[in-house]
């Protein structure tokens, strides 16, 4: 999978999980930039990008995602493991 | 020793004078020395704690930077967390254990002579080892590079401003200002001594003034009425929030003035206006490191339990953090009830941030104020069972604050006085960093003469109403 499908996927994850249409995802993208960003929505997405991306995420992995370019990077990381 | 002491003014201005003699490059050294000085004249045998943790943390961390086998990294980390908490736990639970093992023995009538055995906690103990036990995980996870220098990660352990009741920092934060110190900067040397003398007035004129009031009222809760309960219940929080606040600030102001820059720990926390922006308010060193140390794991453990997963781990980072306060059934108590109200929170944040947006409610003066009010009796309410002896206690104070009525027990008339002019201050300069951060400016006026007349407004008032016996800090026991 390259970049561009995983951030378009990415992006069904992020609208359906923020019930917003709107939202365009960036790299620089984080918690404080998207309303209802919180603990609980933050594990929804790990849980959706989980689901839909048929990977498993470690806890090592989480500590990592500061941003949306982070979350980008290792869900591709993931694909060149497998 | 602690900062409230004569010993604190002395050892402080000499320390101060020493580190900015000593040259840069060994500044860090003047530092570890008054650390371990500082700590050696509360206790000097518990040092040696202090010095094993240390060590312990320093060897486990290098050996887990030294092998690139994920699953030995993982069984370092955990052997050391488990090795730097046992200490802990048993200066914490052992004496609670064993005696709650002597009462069980005596109910089904089995007399041993086991000891009923009292350990004195070894001060500062969780403060360091939460801090210990962060620069570990972090770098198992690679946050940070474990340091070469033990000396660095013994100033990081020990620093004398931290060591006893923090704020909890982290090692990323730390390690770098240690391994870099800088050049005597005037205007933080300055910066440091204001927030000091803030933290002091916190402390000595509103926490200790406050303190005679209600260790009078809660003493004798029998002998007082629903009125003066419910008084003495709405100011213990002010109480609390002026003794830690004002040690944190202390805490960091020292920290500044030898140059070193230390996380916020309170952020007027009683204009939040729900109880999750609360605990982002309300030592924050503490709920920032339970949201990554436990809170994160618990829910990404829980994560297929999605809402639920979330509360299941909500539930245990507060039970386990009532437990830190100690092994009774109130502070578990009252850590399952942040936990709860923090469930309904999350559970109802969705619908409720809709609402408000639609009725644009969070720009209307009177809901901001209702949240403010509403987040104050709840978090009043659960400290209740906080300040109590007992949970029969807490359930005697509840049942008196309704049932009862009367006059209103003064006490000695100037101590709610000067308690009055205290809080009042307190919660005046807190109102106005909050809602009009910068029309209203005494402490950081442009003018001098404003400044000088603010700061010297609050000594007169900690030499005239501060109250110098008033014992220690309260989260010391902790």
């Amino acid at each position: 999978m390259d970049r561009t499908a995983v951030i378009n996927k990415l992006t069904g994850i992020f609208r359906k999980v923020f019930e917003d249409n709107s939202l365009v995802l960036t790299d620089e993208m984080t918690a404080n930039d998207v309303e209802q960003w919180v603990s609980l929505t933050h594990m929804l997405l790990i849980t959706e990008i989980e689901t839909d991306f048929a990977i498993t995420l470690k806890l090592k992995d989480l500590n990592k995602m500061h941003t949306v370019g982070d979350m980008i990077n290792i869900i591709l990381s993931k694909f060149e493991t497998q | 020793m602690i900062f409230t002491s004569f010993n604190f003014l002395l050892f402080f201005p000499a320390t101060v004078i020493i580190y900015y003699l000593t040259p840069v490059k060994f500044r860090w050294l003047t530092l570890l020395f008054a650390s371990y000085f500082f700590y050696i004249c509360t206790k000097p045998v518990f040092a040696l704690l202090l010095a094993g943790v240390t060590l312990s943390t320093y060897i486990f961390t290098r050996l887990i930077d030294s092998t690139s086998i994920e699953r030995r990294k993982k069984l370092l980390m955990q052997i050391n967390v488990c090795l730097i908490l046992f200490p802990l736990f048993f200066f914490k639970y052992f004496s609670g254990i064993n005696y709650a093992i002597l009462v069980f023995l005596e109910s089904i009538h089995v007399r041993l002579d086991l000891p009923d055995i009292k350990l004195i906690l070894p001060i500062g103990i969780s403060f360091y080892t939460f801090m210990a036990i962060g620069y570990t995980v972090d770098v198992y996870n690679e946050k940070i590079r474990s340091e070469k220098n033990l000396g660095m990660v013994a100033l990081f352990i020990s620093f004398f401003p931290l060591v006893l009741s923090g704020p909890i920092e982290r090692a990323k934060n730390m390690l770098p200002q240690f391994n870099a110190i800088k050049p005597a900067n005037y205007e933080m040397i300055v910066q440091g001594l204001k927030l000091m003398l803030w933290g002091y007035f916190m402390k000595l004129v509103v926490a200790d003034r406050l303190g005679i009031y209600i260790d009078a009222v809660y003493g004798h809760v029998s002998q007082h009425n629903g009125t003066s309960l419910l008084f003495a219940s709405i100011l213990y929080p002010f109480q609390e929030y002026a003794d830690f606040g004002g040690y944190s600030i202390i805490a960091i102001g020292t920290a500044n003035v030898l140059g070193i820059n230390v996380i916020q720990n309170f952020k007027r926390p009683f204009f939040a206006t729900s109880m999750s922006e609360f605990w982002r308010r309300w030592h924050i060193s503490l709920i920032s490191w339970l949201t990554d140390y436990v809170f994160t794991p618990l829910s990404f453990t829980f994560r297929k339990y999605k809402t639920w997963g979330i509360v299941i781990a909500l539930m245990i980072t507060f039970f386990l953090s009532g437990l830190w306060h100690g092994p009774a059934l109130t502070f578990i108590v009252w850590g399952l009830i942040q936990g709860i109200l923090l469930s309904i929170e999350a559970l109802t944040n969705r619908k409720r941030a809709g609402f408000e947006k639609k009725h644009n409610l969070n720009r209307k003066g009177w809901y901001i104020f209702a949240g403010i009010c509403v987040t104050f009796i709840l978090f009043s309410a659960s400290e209740v069972i906080d300040r109590a002896t007992s949970i029969n206690e807490a359930y005697h104070v509840f049942h008196r604050i309704i049932a009862t009525r009367g006059t209103l027990f003064i006490g000695t008339p100037s101590t709610l006085i000067f308690s009055g002019i205290g809080l009042t201050m307190l919660l005046l300069k807190d109102f106005f960093d909050e809602f009009l951060p910068s029309r209203m400016l005494l402490f950081g006026s442009k003018h001098k003469f404003v400044r000088i007349m603010a700061y010297s407004s609050i000594i007169i008032l900690i030499l005239l109403i501060g109250v110098f016996d008033g014992g220690q800090f309260i989260y010391f026991q902790f």
